[in-house]
């Protein structure tokens, strides 16, 4: 055996053509599913777009001093599950409140405001659970400066559900995409294993352990794969970088790009692509279908 | 040196041979003659390494090539050529993919080099210009000569040519007796089964020897001046 006979590549060395129609096609697929795979990360499924809709509301009572108030929303902002919680005094209330029910001034004796300040809880997306809003609340509602809390509790386990169920729906879409291209990647591996028979034979013909060949070739696969998936990443994490940008209100609902470009994200981007070039060497094994000569072994 | 021990095979209840030796020295270029199903194809198949025999053994250099470890098969693999009687498997590659094959074989070479090889191989063999054209567009005599020059690429010391001569056709015969010959003399190992003598041949031929169903000539090899191919 020659040192420098790369088996590695031996599928771009002698059938390059098909090799790079393959890897083209491959390409292409996982673009979108490196898409997919970054927008669903970065929202939790549907939870970012839920949780951005769901606020709860601790109404404080009238004695609550601003600066009172002001501390209070610290802590509560410092909580794990919170995403943030903003104060809004007596005033401002008022204001929404006229906005909200334009007229409501001119009725006689509701012209003075009411309405008591309060602190506006919204809930980190991958914290936004059951446990997660519990712990919320039970911190809230010990606290003597609450007055009350609105969490829309008798809807929460209706919301939960809906939440889990658009989850399965949209992770096992995308496990079935992957699952759809691997298959299309074997019978891919299977195909060219078939039209180089001949190749593949020559080469066990001529003393090429048939292991070595699988193994080499699955390596070869795998590196091939890797490369695939980090330009189709980067490429996809750049699409969805430029689209939040351009369309604010998609933060709302798959995140910022600040946390496109975080520590978190990028590690998942890294395992995806790990997971590629294994996905290209498990198809490349299950797809490798020697033609060996009559009577060997 | 390649030495064969008593070889029997079985097949389809009866005994197809049994008991066969043969001896075939380096630098030796050997036709191994057989009517139509006498078992030239499985012969050459259990010399290579690739079919064990049901009954004796084969050894090059005193190793068993059956009953090792695996690891003088496989050299012994690596350093042999062989030029199948069908190329069935190969019918929509081009004669360049065949020699692109036999380049990986061969390991270290500049890409210049390779391509000069090339085109002198397949001007020897008669087949200039033809690297592009697929196999399935060639005739048997072009096959079997696209074939041999690729396989001559590597410079195998030990060559299995099957049926290559008398498929290469009349006009050819007569050169290809003379690269056989030449191969044996520059040390290399030819090991060639045919139907029947070709008549080119028939003068430098010596006398067949018979074993079993077989009649094994010698080629008398031509001294190369340097002992390369």
């Amino acid at each position: 055996m020659k040192e420098s006979l790369s088996l590695a590549w031996v599928d771009w060395r002698l059938a390059g053509r098909t090799a790079a129609v393959q890897s083209l096609g491959r390409f292409v697929v996982l673009l979108p599913l490196a898409f997919a795979f970054l927008a669903l990360f970065l929202s939790g499924g549907i939870a970012r777009y839920l949780s951005s809709q769901y606020a709860v509301t601790a109404m404080l009572r009238q004695s609550a001093s601003p600066e009172e108030a002001i501390g209070l929303a610290k802590k509560i902002a410092a909580l794990p599950s919170v995403r943030s919680a903003d104060y809004r005094d007596s005033a401002s209330s008022w204001k929404e409140f006229l906005l909200a029910y334009p007229g409501v001034e001119s009725i006689p004796g509701a012209a003075d405001n009411p309405l008591p300040g309060y602190i506006e809880i919204r809930m980190r997306h991958d914290r936004f659970t059951p446990p997660g809003v519990e712990a919320v609340l039970s911190a809230l509602k010990p606290v003597e400066l609450v007055d009350k809390v609105l969490a829309g509790e008798e809807s929460l386990p209706r919301l939960f559900k809906v939440k889990r169920a658009l989850n399965v729906l949209s992770l096992g879409g995308f496990g079935l995409l992957v699952a759809l291209f691997f298959v299309t990647c074997r019978l891919q591996d299977r195909l060219r294993g078939i039209s180089m028979s001949g190749d593949i034979g020559f080469l066990l013909q001529h003393g090429v352990p048939e292991r070595r060949m699988a193994a080499s070739r699955a390596a070869g696969a795998a590196a091939a794969g890797f490369v695939l998936a980090a330009v189709a990443t980067a490429s996809a994490a750049a699409a969805l970088h430029f689209l939040l940008g351009r369309y604010p209100f998609l933060e709302g609902v798959i995140g910022t790009q600040e946390e496109l470009l975080s520590l978190p994200v990028g590690a998942a981007a890294g395992l995806f692509v790990l997971m590629s070039a294994l996905l290209f060497a498990a198809a490349s094994l299950l797809g490798w279908a020697p033609v060996r000569p009559a009577g060997e072994r | 040196m390649i030495e064969a021990f008593r070889l029997g095979v079985f097949t389809r209840g009866r005994t197809l041979w049994d008991g066969l030796d043969f001896a075939f020295g380096d630098g030796t270029a050997t036709v191994i003659v057989g009517p139509p199903s006498s078992g030239k194809t499985l012969l050459l198949a259990i010399l290579r390494g690739e079919r064990r025999p049901d009954a004796g053994d084969v050894l090059v250099s005193g190793e068993s090539l059956y009953r090792g470890g695996g690891d003088a098969l496989r050299a012994f693999r690596a350093a042999s050529g062989c030029v199948p009687e069908r190329l069935d498997a190969d019918e929509n590659r081009t004669v360049d993919a065949l020699f692109a094959r036999s380049a990986m074989m061969r390991g270290k070479g500049a890409e210049a080099e390779l391509k000069k090889m090339k085109e002198q191989l397949l001007s020897m063999v008669g087949l200039s210009g033809t690297e592009g054209v697929r196999l399935s567009a060639l005739s048997a005599s072009e096959r079997a000569r696209a074939a041999l020059a690729a396989e001559l690429l590597r410079n195998p010391k030990v060559l299995f040519a099957d049926g290559t001569v008398l498929a290469a056709g009349g006009p050819h015969a007569g050169m290809l007796g003379t690269l056989f010959r030449m191969l044996a003399g520059a040390g290399n190992t030819i090991l060639a089964a045919e139907r029947r003598l070709p008549p080119e041949w028939a003068a430098f031929a010596g006398p067949g020897k018979p074993v079993g169903p077989f009649l094994v000539h010698r080629l008398p090899a031509i001294p190369m001046k340097g002992g390369s191919a």
